[in-house]
C-alpha cells in the first residue's frame, strides 16, 4: 500500500514539547505507586428529567454534525466529570458489548459504524480512545461520544486514547479545530481538562483486556493498573504513558518503540500477560491497519481501527468487534460512509485551466 | 470609544486601522467599511472616505482588496444613492485591474452590481468609458476584467455605442493573450442570451459580428479557447430559434460537427456533455437531427473515457430525438458494448441513464434489448452501476410489467441479497415491497419467502432494521394470516442455540414489536405477548428496555389508541382496561423497578404512557 509520505501516519512525541509546564505539577516522577487513585464510591447521581431532556436534545443536534455553543460544552463537559470520576482504572465491561478503535474527527464515518453495528443504547459500545485530531470534526465527535456517555452511562464506555491530551492535540488538529469553531481555546481547555478523567483501560466480563496501546514494562497485573493515578495529562513516560502508547511487535520481549513514547512487546509478553491475569484476549487500537482488524501474538492481541479511509487518504477500510454472550466474536468491516449532497468524485474531472 | 460621536473619529480609527502592521487586523477593518461609512454619514463618504480608498486600493495586500471589492458593491445607498454612484467606479477600476483573479472577479461583481442602478445617462457618461478604457489597456487583467462588464449594459445604450461595444468585444474575442480570449469566450454566451431576450436590441450587422467572433472560437488554436465555443453556438441557436429563422441551421450545424468530432478531447468532451442541449435546437428537422446520429455514435465509442461518460449522461436526452428504429438499429447496439466498456465511471454514467430508454422504446424491444443489458449491469463488479439500475428500475416497471421485470430479475435479486456491500442489499430491500405488491402472494412465498426472513440476521444493522420494515409492510400488504404463518410462526420457532445470541433476540423483538399494531389483536395476545413476556428477564439489559418499550405499542393497540390514528373506541374496552391492568401493567412495573437505570428510565416512560391511556 502506497501512503502519501507527506503526512505523518504514525504519532510521535517530542515534536514540539515546548508544551507550558504543568500546573499541578504533575510531572512524570509521579507514577509511583503510592499516589493511587481511588474511583469516588457510589455512583453517578442519577440523570434528572430536565437533564435527560437537555442531553437528548444535544445529542440530535450534535446528530446533525453541528457543534454545540461553547456554554453547552461547558455545562456537558461538568456533567461527564460527575459521570466519569466514579469510573475506575480498569472499567468493568458487560457483554454484549461492540468495541471500537480509533475515529480522529472522522465523524460521518462515526454515524457508519453505528449504522453498521445498531444505534445506542440498543447496542452497547467501548471506544478505546483517539475521539480527536487528524479529521475535520473533532469537535462534534468528541462532543456525541461525551454526550452519549452522560446520557447513557452504562451502555456507552469511552476510553483515553494517546490523542486525547493536551501536548498531542495541538500538534494534530484538535487544538486548530476549536479555535476556529469557537474563536478560542476554551473549549480545547474543557475538553482536554474532562480527558483527564476517561478511564484508561476497561475489561469486558474479566476475560478481555481493552487499552488504546498496549501494555507496559512496569504493569504486570490488572490490580497495578488500578493502583495507578490517572487524572492527570498523559505524562511522557511510565505505565500510564505505555498503557496508551505501546505496539505489539513481532520480536519478542520489550523493545524502543520509534514513536518516542511506549514500548514495543513481543508475543511472549502478552501471552504471559493473558496468562497472569486469566484473559483470552487483549484488545487495542492506536495503529492503522488495512483491514480495519488485526491479530497479532497468535490471537492473544488484537488491533481495532475505526477510522476508514483515515485522513482521508489512507484507503483503509475500519472495523468494530462485536463480543457476544457467549464471548463469540465478530467483526464487521466498513467503508467510508457516502456524503449526501458531496459529489462522489471517482476520478478528477478534467482541469480545462491548466 | 468615549469619542464615538467625534467627527472625525471613524475615519482615524479606520486609516490607523489600515496601517496595522499584521494584514488580519487590516481585513477585519475593511469588513467593518459599512460601519464606518454609516457613521459619516453619505456626503462625508463621498467627499472623504471614497478618496481615502481610492489610495488604499493602490497599496495594500490582495487580502484587503479583496474585501474592499465586495464591500464596495453594497455602497451605494450609503453615498446618498444613485445618482452619486458613478464615484464609486474610479476606486472599482483600479481593482479590476489588479492581477489577483479573487480581487479581479469581487471588482467585477460589484461593478455589474452598480451598474444596474445606475441611469442610461451615467451608463453612457461613467461606465461605458470605463469598459473601453479597460478593454484597451496593455495589461491583459484590466482586459481580462473588461470581459465580464459588457453583459451590463449591452442592451441598455444606444445603437452606435452598442456597435462600438461589440467592435471592442471583438477585439477582445481576438486577443493574443489566450487568458483574455478565454475570458472573452465564456462570457460571450450570456451577451448572446441577453439579446434573445431584448429582440429589439441587435440588428443584422451585430449579428456578422457576432458570427465572425463564434467563427474566430471555433478554429482557435488551443483547444482550452475552442471548447469554449460549444456553448456559444448553443446561444446563438437559441437565438435564432426564438425567432423561429433556421436560415443559418445548416451552417451552424456544421460547425457544430466539427466540434463533435475535433481532434482534441477536451473539446469533444465539451460537446459530448452539451450534446442533448445542443441536438435539441434542430429538433423538428429530421434531416439536421439525422446528420447528427453518427457523430453521437461516435462520442459513444470515443477512446477517452471522460467523453463516453459525458455523452453516455445524454442517451436518452439525444434518443428522443431521434425514430425508434435508430435507436434500436445504430444506439443499442452500441449502447451494448458501452455497458462493458473497461472504465466503471462510464458504466456508472450508463447505468444511472440506461433505464431512461425504456420509455422511448416499445415493449418487446426493452425486453428484447434492453433488459440483457440491464441483468449484465446488475452483476457488475462496481457497486455503484448495480445501485443506479436498482434505483431507477420503476421506470422500467412501467413499460415492461412487473411480472417478467421480476422472472428476470428473481435470479439477479437473490445474488444481490448477497452482496458484499451492505448498501446494494438495502437497495434490493427497499424494493421489495413494490415487488410484492405486483407479484401477489403466492409467487412471492416461493420465490422471495426465505429471503426477506433471512435479511433479519444479516450482520449489518441497517440492513436488519430494513428487513423489519420491509415485513412490516409485506404485513399490510398480504395480511394478518400471512404475517402470522410466514413471518410470526417462523420466527417463534427460531432454535434456542440462535436466540442464545442477543442480536437475535433483539431483531426478533424488534420485528414482532413493530407487527403489533398491523395484525389482529387475537394474534397480538396468543403469540407476540407471550414471546415479550419471555424476554422480560431477559439478562440482557438492552433487551429488557426494548420489552418495557413493546408493551407500551401492545397497550396502545389493545386499545386503540395508536398516536396518529383516530379510531373508534371499542365496545370491550372495560374488559380491555382490565386485562392490561391485570397481566401488563405489573410486568412493566417490576422493569421500573430495574437494577439498570436506562431500564428504570424507559420502563417509567411506558408506564407513565400505559397509566395515561388506561385512565381515559
Amino acid at each position: 500500500m502506497d501512503l502519501d509520505t507527506d503526512v505523518q501516519m504514525e504519532d510521535a512525541v517530542g515534536l514540539d514539547t515546548t508544551l507550558e509546564e504543568e500546573e499541578e505539577g504533575n510531572t512524570s516522577q509521579e507514577y509511583s505507586f503510592s499516589n493511587r487513585f481511588t474511583p469516588k464510591d457510589g455512583h453517578a447521581p442519577e440523570l434528572s428529567t430536565s437533564s435527560i431532556g437537555q442531553l437528548d436534545e444535544w445529542i440530535e443536534h450534535l446528530g446533525k454534525c453541528q457543534p454545540l455553543s461553547e456554554e453547552n460544552v461547558k455545562k456537558l463537559c461538568q456533567m461527564a466529570i460527575d459521570v466519569l470520576q466514579f469510573e475506575e482504572n480498569v472499567q468493568p465491561v458487560q457483554v454484549p458489548v461492540t468495541i471500537c478503535g480509533d475515529v480522529h474527527g472522522q465523524f460521518h464515518d462515526l454515524m457508519e459504524l453505528f449504522k453498521i453495528g445498531g444505534p445506542c443504547p440498543d447496542t452497547n459500545y467501548l471506544f478505546m480512545g483517539d475521539y480527536v485530531d487528524r479529521g475535520y470534526y473533532s469537535v462534534e465527535t468528541v462532543s456525541y461520544l461525551v454526550a452519549m456517555k452522560v446520557r447513557y452511562p452504562s451502555r456507552i464506555t469511552i476510553l483515553r486514547g494517546n490523542h486525547e491530551s493536551r501536548q498531542i492535540t495541538q500538534v494534530y488538529g484538535f487544538y486548530d479545530e476549536c479555535l476556529r469553531k469557537y474563536g478560542s481555546a476554551n473549549v480545547w481547555k474543557l475538553f482536554t481538562d474532562l480527558f483527564d478523567y476517561f478511564p484508561i483501560t476497561a475489561l469486558v466480563d474479566n476475560k478481555i483486556f481493552c487499552l488504546h496501546g498496549g501494555l507496559s514494562p512496569m504493569i504486570e497485573t490488572i490490580d497495578q493498573v488500578r493502583e495507578l493515578n490517572r487524572i492527570q495529562e498523559v505524562p511522557h513516560e511510565g505505565p500510564m504513558c505505555d498503557l496508551l502508547w505501546s505496539d505489539p511487535d513481532d520480536r519478542g520481549g520489550w523493545g524502543i518503540s520509534p514513536r518516542g513514547a511506549g514500548f514495543t512487546f513481543g508475543q511472549d509478553i502478552s501471552e504471559q500477560f493473558n496468562h497472569t491475569n486469566g484473559l483470552s484476549l487483549i484488545a487495542r487500537a492506536h495503529q492503522l491497519v488495512m483491514e480495519g482488524y488485526s491479530w497479532s501474538h497468535e490471537e492473544a492481541v488484537v488491533t481495532i481501527f475505526s477510522a476508514p479511509n483515515y485522513c482521508y487518504r489512507c484507503g483503509n477500510q475500519a472495523a468494530i468487534m462485536e463480543v457476544d454472550e457467549q464471548h463469540s466474536r465478530q467483526f464487521l468491516q466498513y467503508d467510508p460512509s457516502v456524503r449526501p449532497g458531496e459529489p462522489t468524485v471517482t476520478r478528477k474531472t478534467p482541469d480545462y485551466f491548466l | 470609544m468615549a469619542e464615538q460621536n467625534d467627527d472625525v473619529y471613524p475615519l482615524a480609527l479606520l486609516m490607523d486601522e489600515l496601517k496595522h502592521d499584521d494584514v488580519a487586523n487590516r481585513v477585519a477593518a475593511m469588513q467593518k467599511l459599512d460601519t464606518i461609512a454609516l457613521a459619516l454619514g453619505p456626503e462625508r463618504t463621498r467627499e472623504e472616505l471614497i478618496p481615502f480608498l481610492k489610495e488604499v486600493a493602490q497599496d495594500d495586500e490582495d487580502e484587503v482588496f479583496a474585501v474592499l471589492a465586495e464591500q464596495l458593491g453594497h455602497f451605494v445607498p450609503l453615498i446618498g444613492g444613485s445618482e452619486h454612484a458613478e464615484i464609486l467606479l474610479p476606486v472599482l477600476e483600479v481593482l479590476a485591474a489588479t492581477e489577483e483573479p479573487v480581487v479581479r472577479d469581487k471588482a467585477v461583481e460589484s461593478l455589474n452590481e452598480i451598474a444596474s442602478q445606475l441611469s442610461i445617462e451615467q451608463i453612457k457618461e461613467n461606465f461605458y468609458p470605463l469598459v473601453e478604457g479597460l478593454a484597451d489597456t496593455e495589461w491583459f487583467s484590466s482586459r481580462v476584467s473588461s470581459t465580464g462588464l459588457f453583459q451590463s449594459i449591452i442592451v441598455r445604450v444606444d445603437e452606435t455605442t452598442r456597435k462600438s461595444l461589440l467592435t471592442t468585444y471583438s477585439k477582445l474575442i481576438h486577443d493574443e493573450g489566450p487568458m483574455v480570449k478565454r475570458a472573452a469566450a465564456t462570457h460571450l454566451p450570456k451577451i448572446v442570451d441577453l439579446l434573445r431576450e431584448n429582440p429589439s436590441c441587435s440588428n443584422e450587422e451585430d449579428w456578422d459580428l457576432i458570427s465572425s467572433m463564434f467563427q474566430s472560437l471555433t478554429t482557435d488554436k488551443q483547444d482550452s479557447v475552442k471548447f469554449l465555443s460549444v456553448d456559444v453556438l448553443i446561444s446563438i441557436l437559441q437565438f435564432f430559434n426564438s425567432r423561429k429563422d433556421v436560415s443559418h441551421h445548416q451552417d451552424l450545424l456544421n460547425s457544430a460537427l466539427q466540434l463533435i468530432q475535433d481532434p482534441s478531447w477536451r473539446v469533444r468532451y465539451m460537446a459530448a456533455d452539451r450534446f442533448e442541449q445542443l441536438a435539441v435546437q434542430f429538433e423538428g428537422n429530421d434531416q439536421q437531427v439525422g446528420e447528427l446520429i453518427e457523430p453521437f455514435l461516435g462520442l459513444l465509442k470515443d477512446n477517452e473515457g471522460e467523453v463516453r461518460k459525458a455523452i453516455a449522461k445524454q442517451l436518452p436526452g439525444f434518443s428522443r430525438l431521434v425514430k425508434k428504429e435508430v435507436i434500436l438499429e445504430k444506439i443499442l447496439p452500441q449502447v451494448e458494448e458501452l455497458s462493458n466498456d473497461p472504465s466503471e465511471i462510464v458504466r456508472s454514467a450508463l447505468a444511472s441513464e440506461i433505464t431512461g430508454l425504456t420509455p422511448l422504446l416499445d415493449r418487446e424491444v426493452v425486453i428484447e434489448n434492453l433488459l440483457p443489458i440491464f441483468l449484465t449491469m446488475l452483476k457488475d463488479e462496481f457497486p455503484e452501476v448495480k445501485l443506479n439500475i436498482i434505483s431507477k428500475l420503476k421506470v422500467v416497471n412501467d413499460v415492461i410489467g412487473i411480472d417478467l421485470l421480476a422472472q428476470s430479475l428473481l435470479p439477479a435479486i437473490s445474488d444481490l441479497a448477497k452482496d458484499k456491500q451492505w448498501r446494494v442489499r438495502l437497495a434490493i430491500i427497499e424494493y421489495i415491497p413494490l415487488l410484492a405488491e405486483q407479484l401477489g402472494v403466492g409467487f412471492f412465498d416461493e420465490e422471495l419467502g426465505n429471503l426477506v426472513l433471512s435479511w433479519l440476521w444479516d450482520p449489518v444493522y441497517s440492513i436488519r432494521e430494513a428487513a423489519v420494515t420491509n415485513l412490516e409492510q409485506l404485513a399490510k400488504i398480504f395480511g394478518s394470516k400471512w404475517a402470522d404463518e410466514e413471518i410470526i410462526e417462523r420466527i417463534l420457532k427460531t432454535d434456542d442455540t440462535t436466540l442464545s445470541n442477543f442480536v437475535y433476540r433483539l431483531t426478533s423483538l424488534f420485528t414482532l414489536t413493530r407487527l403489533i399494531p398491523v395484525v389482529d389483536k387475537e394474534i397480538v395476545l396468543d403469540k407476540i405477548l407471550p414471546f415479550v413476556n419471555n424476554l422480560a428477564q431477559d439478562q440482557v439489559p438492552n433487551i429488557r428496555f426494548n420489552v418495557a418499550k413493546s408493551y407500551l405499542v401492545i397497550v396502545q393497540t389493545l386499545l386503540d389508541k395508536i398516536p396518529g390514528e383516530e379510531r373508534p373506541v371499542p365496545d370491550d374496552i372495560e374488559s380491555r382496561i382490565t386485562y392490561v391492568n391485570k397481566f401488563i401493567v405489573p410486568v412493566v412495573e417490576t422493569l421500573k423497578n430495574d437494577s439498570d437505570s436506562d431500564v428504570k428510565y424507559f420502563a417509567t416512560q411506558s408506564y407513565d404512557a400505559i397509566q395515561k391511556l388506561v385512565a381515559k
